[in-house]
């Protein structure tokens, strides 16, 4: 008899997905409360601390990512024979989702990184304050850091939630295009948004 | 020496093929199939409109039965068809439909209510009871009383060969696909299966087989325009007759549809006219009831091709720079009509023409389209001249379809003669065992090889493409829709010539493994054998029937010509031997009038 | 003026010990409506009469000549050249086994694929040549034909980088095979059934959503749509079979 095990990698791939799509998206727009100034980001941070959504929810969603990274690495070709054999046929086949596929890869693995770091930093030195995270951008290390992390970040949360409405059906195929466009839209929203909001902290005087 | 033993060999995977081969592993017989191609992309997958089956369950077919039909195919073949034949035909056909219904075939189904139809481009309509709702509908097609094609949009031939090669590869029936059989192995009295070469090593292989089955579909691309594929070179017929002792039936019944695209001659189904569209000329009128008041673009096809002929050479077709053609309007069947009962036709239009048919006309004109002729075969689908011959569908001439066939016969034909054959097979099978003689697969393997040797050597000699191009190009100046005497004798005359020439095949390529070039060469003599059967048989047959349409005899004979022809090839020949049988032994209806096509009759 | 168009045409034939893989050059002056079908017919007529393609029905129903025109799976007989730029270069479908230069075997592919998905219709019923046929609702059979349309045209497979990365993988067509048995009625099969033929990484969920297959499908068949179909019933079958008490 066949396992169930595939089918129930897949649901959990997908739903640590949809946790880590809505998680990110409104880790931005809570980030965001910078631009209105430290006293909105801390007013919210100082929320988050005393319900325990930093001490509780900050490790719980580095679970959930590393248990994603390791279902959806499921489907990186490991063996070079692989990899040659999906670049060949990408390279064959100039063919937008196939390569957005790559990019889903390559930024997976910077943001396995890269995000390791970020919340390693972030959830050990708890509380968030705006000047404490504004300290940071500006040693300069950090500013190229996030530079890095927020468009790879937002490039595959963006494709993520795309291939998954692909996948399971929410995005019929008569949407399709339409949802490809909303996607690019939504990332490049997010990742200016990022880029306003290191501006901010990057002029938040200490 | 390979060999490859098995209990039934069946050439061809087509719907023919296949069906038989079901027939033949059900009974628990181990059944290989030969194609050239894999086996679903059989020709069988291109028939379009439907298959005719009395099923009677639509409005428009109310009262259809397998009588009805039986009138219908023998007035189709201009009682040219064996009657016993057709009577089993028809008597058959409900079944087969059911069995493949059975197997899944998503025939559309009966919907109750009112709806709007076209017949001659005027609106209508109809009523559908509720109690035949969800029942197997059909359409109407050229020919017939009632409305009795059924289908599955306009792909009825693909919808239906999935599902039976699935029932196939259910039954574990095995196909070799890309291999073509070079020659029958036989004795001189039975046939014990035949030596083959494999289209993707060039390899050659014996198969012994206690049955082997024809079923390899028509020879339409002995013509340049054909709406056949390219692989319908008559590989089948080739081999029955270069056994010298098998003849082939009324080659010279080569039927024309009337709708082949122009350029490209891709078939438009007869579906189109069925479905209510009409035929247009260069004034962008319709003409088809000027010739034939009572059923207009929906007599049979030899008729409404004759009409369309007659026309174009009276200078009302329109002027093209590949030739002259006509109109086919399906315009005001609507689009949504067409996406969804003529899907095939919009993409062919779309794809090939780069016209929409909702909006724009398609050029048409009559175009070669399928074989009435082939292997002579028996009531029971076996070939005459060998034991453990048998032959099926477009292959054979089974004989039911005479000298012109009824659109959305030959569809319905592949699986009834397929279940009708495939059991008479079984019974052979049950009680027929062959005894080897190595020698004799030696000898036949040998001569084979010697015959590939020998193009691959050659320094010099005659381009196998010129002399394909030459042999189609006589077919289609001397042996069309209309003939002649004349035109007839210099076809022969000039195949003859051609004939010889292929005695001298020069390769350009090496020949090596599955060269393309060399498959060819080792089919061309074969081919024009088969086009003299045809040019010859028509010369020979000195009146009009069906689609054999003579100038110099426009009537038919019933007195001297209401017979089939056998053609036989003996050895060192440079024609074939033609005799004669009766059309039919049993007669239950006697020639008369057909109700359409006009002519006289000499009885 | 007429266009000189330049065919890069894949070479090799395996079975010639002498033949090495590669390019080879052509040139043919483009006429009106000219087709890769009638193209190819003539190179291989006039210029070189060794080169391997396949066409059959050459319009665009039999699935026969799909080969990668200009870097893109497709079907010759329907690619005219005047959508094309000068320079076309022709490669076989990849993910089959090669018989020579544009040809491959599909036929073995497809069958493989067919046996591994049980493509066809499981009943215990018996067919009664004396019964009537079971009744169909018309919307019923209209959306089984819209699936079956599929030609085995292999594009979709070639298309797949998933399909050319894992060569187990059943791919669009094995899926697109199994949505139709699923929504007809005298397939008595179950989720269950079915689970056990695609629930698998070489099934459903090794689709990764590249939609190479939908991009390219020549019958224009909405495999994204099949797609996610089987996997929303596999996926549900999966949590079913979690349940406790079921099997």
């Amino acid at each position: 008899m066949t396992t169930s095990r595939p089918a129930c990698l897949d649901w959990l791939q997908m739903l640590t997905g949809i946790c880590l799509v809505v998680f990110m998206y409104l880790h931005a727009l809570f980030l965001a409360s910078i631009i209105l100034g430290p006293g909105a980001f801390n007013s919210l941070a100082d929320f988050f601390e005393k319900y325990y959504l930093a001490q509780k929810g900050g490790p719980a969603i580095a679970l959930v990512f590393l248990v994603h990274f390791f279902l959806a690495a499921r489907k990186i070709p490991l063996s070079s024979r692989e990899q040659k054999k999906f670049l060949s046929a990408a390279k064959m086949f100039r063919h937008r989702d196939t390569w957005l596929w790559m990019v889903q890869v390559v930024s997976a693995v910077v943001v396995l990184l890269l995000g390791a770091i970020h919340m390693w930093v972030v959830l050990t030195d708890l509380p968030i304050t705006a000047e404490k995270s504004a300290a940071r951008i500006q040693t300069g290390y950090w500013l190229v850091f996030y530079m890095l992390l927020l468009p790879m970040v937002e490039l595959h949360v963006g494709i993520g939630w795309y291939r998954l409405g692909i996948k399971w059906g929410f995005i019929k195929s008569a949407a399709r295009h339409r949802a490809k466009r909303a996607e690019y839209y939504l990332t490049t929203f997010f990742i200016l948004l990022g880029l306003i909001i290191l501006v901010r902290f990057l002029l938040l005087s200490s | 020496m390979r060999v490859i033993y098995t209990d039934l060999l069946c050439i061809g995977a087509g719907l023919a093929g296949e069906r038989v081969a079901i027939e033949a592993a059900q009974a628990g017989f181990e059944t290989v199939c030969l194609s050239l191609v894999p086996s679903r992309r059989s020709h069988s997958s291109a028939a379009q409109g439907g298959m005719q089956a009395a099923l009677g369950n639509c409005i428009k077919g109310h009262g259809d039965c397998p009588d009805v039909h039986f009138q219908d195919t023998v007035k189709g073949s201009d009682w040219g068809c064996d009657q016993e034949v057709a009577r089993m035909f028809v008597d058959n056909a409900p079944v087969a439909i059911r069995q493949m219904d059975y197997w899944g075939v998503p025939w559309n189904r009966v919907v109750a209510g009112r709806s709007c139809y076209y017949k001659g481009g005027e609106r209508l309509e109809k009523e559908e009871p509720l109690e035949k709702t969800g029942l197997i509908t059909a359409r109407d097609f050229g020919g017939t009383a009632r409305w009795r094609a059924c289908f599955c949009s306009d792909g009825t031939g693909h919808a239906m060969l999935y599902p039976l090669d699935n029932v196939a590869v259910k039954y574990g029936v095995q196909v070799h696909d890309r291999t073509e059989a070079l020659s029958l192995i036989h004795n001189g009295e039975q046939c014990l299966g035949a030596v083959v070469r494999c289209l993707k090593t060039g390899r050659l292989l014996a198969y012994l087989a206690r049955a082997t089955l024809i079923a390899s579909g028509g020879f339409g691309r002995i013509y340049r325009a054909s709406t056949n594929a390219v692989i319908n070179e008559g590989g089948g017929q080739i081999i029955a007759l270069d056994t010298g002792v098998v003849p082939l039936g009324n080659m010279e019944a080569v039927q024309f549809h009337p709708t082949g695209i122009v350029p490209t001659d891709i078939l438009v189904t007869e579906g189109c006219r069925g479905d209510g569209g009409t035929l247009l000329d260069v004034k962008q009128e319709r003409f088809m009831p000027g010739y034939e008041p009572e059923k207009a673009e929906l007599a049979s096809r030899d008729v409404v091709s004759r009409c369309m002929h007659e026309h174009m050479a009276r200078g009302l077709g329109v002027k093209s720079p590949y030739g002259d053609h006509l109109w086919l309007d399906i315009r005001h069947l609507g689009r949504e009509h067409i996406s969804v009962k003529l899907r095939e036709v919009d993409e062919i239009c779309k794809n090939f023409l780069g016209i929409d048919p909702a909006e724009q006309l398609i050029p048409v004109r009559p175009t070669q389209h399928y074989s009435m002729g082939g292997v002579r075969t028996d009531k029971n689908g076996a070939a005459y001249g060998l034991k453990g011959l048998f032959s099926a569908g477009e292959a054979a001439c089974w004989d039911m379809h005479g000298f012109n066939r009824l659109g959305g016969n030959s569809l319905s034909e592949t699986v009834v003669a397929g279940m009708i054959v495939g059991r008479k097979i079984v019974e052979f099978l049950q009680g027929h065992e062959i005894s080897l003689n190595t020698g004799l697969v030696r000898n036949e393997l040998k001569k084979q090889q010697e015959r590939i040797n020998r193009l691959m050597s050659r320094d010099s000699g005659e381009r196998v493409y010129d002399l394909r191009n030459r042999m189609q190009d006589i077919l289609m100046d001397y042996v069309g829709i209309f003939r002649n005497e004349k035109d007839l004798n210099t076809a022969v005359d000039e195949l003859r010539e051609v004939l010889h020439r292929t005695g001298n095949l020069k390769l350009s390529s090496s020949g090596t493994g599955a060269d393309p070039e060399l498959a060819l060469a080792l089919r061309l003599p074969g081919m024009v054998r088969l086009a003299l059967c045809v040019a010859y048989g028509a010369l020979e047959r000195r009146e009009s029937r069906g689609s054999h349409a003579r100038q110099d005899y426009p009537a038919r004979n019933d007195r001297d010509w209401l017979v089939r022809t056998l053609a036989c090839w003996p050895e060192s020949r440079d024609l074939p031997r033609l005799e004669y049988e009766p059309a039919t032994r049993i007669v239950e209806i006697p020639p008369g009038d057909r109700g359409y096509g006009g002519g006289g009759v000499i009885s | 003026m007429s266009r000189k168009l330049k065919y890069s045409i894949f070479r090799y034939n395996p079975v010639d010990p002498d033949s090495k893989p590669g390019m080879q050059e052509f040139f043919l002056q483009e006429t009106e409506n000219l087709n890769l079908f009638v193209a190819l017919n003539i190179l291989r007529e006039v210029q070189d009469p060794s080169i391997q393609f396949d066409f059959c029905c050459r319009a665009g129903i039999c699935g026969a000549c799909g080969m990668v025109i200009n870097g893109r799976p497709g079907l010759a007989c329907r690619t005219k050249t005047a959508d094309l730029p000068d320079q076309v270069s022709l490669l076989p479908l990849p993910g089959f086994r090669l018989v020579g230069d544009l040809s491959v075997d599909t036929g073995s592919w497809f069958r493989a694929m067919n046996e591994k998905i049980r493509s066809w219709v499981h009943t215990d019923k018996e067919f009664d040549p004396q019964e009537q046929e079971v009744c169909m609702d018309n919307r019923v059979a209209e959306k089984i034909y819209e699936l079956d349309r599929c030609i085995e045209c292999g594009c979709c497979i070639a298309a797949c980088a998933t399909a050319q990365m894992r060569v187990d993988f059943l791919g669009a067509v094995a899926m697109n095979r199994i949505a139709r048995f699923m929504i007809d009625p005298r397939d008595k099969r179950g989720h269950k059934d079915y689970f056990e033929v695609v629930g698998t990484d070489q099934g459903i969920f090794g689709c990764m959503g590249l939609l190479g297959c939908q991009d390219v499908c020549p019958k224009n068949i909405p495999l994204q749509d099949q797609l996610a179909y089987v996997r929303r019933k596999m996926g549900w079958q999966a949590l079913r079979r979690l349940m406790p008490g079921q099997a």
